[in-house]
């Protein structure tokens, strides 16, 4: 049986689906009887979902535009 | 200084390219831009830095692009140019990226919990959901912030895996590291980003613990 230490070290790669199949038998395992570790996990999951939102940027429109620009001449120049 | 437009326009007269690789390319990345900037900002410390590593980015890759084997790999051959791109400009600043030293040693973080030092301080007494409440505290400038305070060799796992979805082996790919470097990476990174959370949090006045002045 893993120790609480030993779960949290797995959580994230559990939570991106990373995880080899004994390791995750060995945290669930852990986490049927460790409520901690439960809350720990889901405490992961909102962390990981709070990045997944902040990662989220829309470009800025000055960019938008140079990188139009760029992409433009390209299609211009090396294309038709 | 020259510009982007001129520096396309000058390799694309060198590479007298056939007609319609440049259309090729323009539909090949379009679908990843919003992502890809994304993934710039996130590496990088000004918004002036995002503009020029994305741009950099492309002109990569539009000299490359013929060497792009299999076009359903585009996402991560573009983040895969982006991160290489970012670590030239790290070195060509003088500035190498850390890497085994950071990654062999061991510091107060690997044993920080933000769960538990929430749980302990409690911030936020008369809350029936602690945790998320703090994290409700977060924009997404100051996750960025955060970000920004990481050593710079942890951000790349965190954000390819977190933030754009990516697999830790996909992500070790893109990185160039074996997948024990990358966990290990995405291990530390986690622990420093739960302190940088909680330190930021102290620091701006998010929160106020009961030995805070």
């Amino acid at each position: 049986m893993i120790d609480c230490r030993e779960a949290v070290a797995r959580m994230w790669t559990y939570l991106s689906r990373d995880l080899e199949a004994h390791d995750t038998m060995e945290l669930e395992q852990h986490l049927r009887i460790c409520q901690r570790c439960c809350g720990e996990l889901e405490f992961s999951r909102e962390l990981r979902k709070t990045l997944a939102d902040a990662g989220e940027q829309p470009m800025p429109p000055q960019t938008r535009a140079r990188v139009d620009e760029l992409l433009r001449e390209t299609e211009t120049r090396g294309g038709v | 200084m020259q510009t982007i437009v001129q520096a396309v326009a000058v390799r694309n007269e060198e590479a007298a390219a056939p007609t319609g690789r440049r259309d090729t390319f323009t539909q090949l990345v379009e679908p990843h831009l919003d992502a890809l900037y994304g993934y710039c900002a996130s590496l990088t410390d000004q918004a002036a830095d995002a503009d020029d590593l994305l741009q950099d980015t492309l002109l990569r890759g539009l000299r490359a692009h013929d060497d792009l084997r299999d076009k359903d790999r585009v996402r991560s051959w573009l983040f895969t140019i982006a991160t290489n791109a970012w670590r030239d400009r790290h070195r060509a600043r003088g500035r190498k990226l850390p890497t085994m030293s950071l990654d062999a040693s061991t510091d107060d973080d690997d044993d920080f919990s933000l769960f538990n030092t929430l749980a302990v301080e409690d911030p936020f007494p008369y809350s029936d959901e602690l945790h998320l409440d703090f994290l409700r505290l977060f924009r997404s400038a100051d996750v960025h912030a955060v970000f920004r305070g990481m050593t710079p060799v942890h951000r790349p796992a965190l954000i390819l895996t977190t933030i754009h979805g990516f697999s830790c082996k996909e992500a070790a790919a893109i990185l160039d590291v074996p997948l024990g470097t990358l966990l290990s990476r995405l291990h530390r990174g986690r622990k420093q980003l739960e302190r940088g959370l909680w330190d930021y949090a102290l620091r701006n006045r998010l929160v106020k613990v009961a030995d805070d002045d």
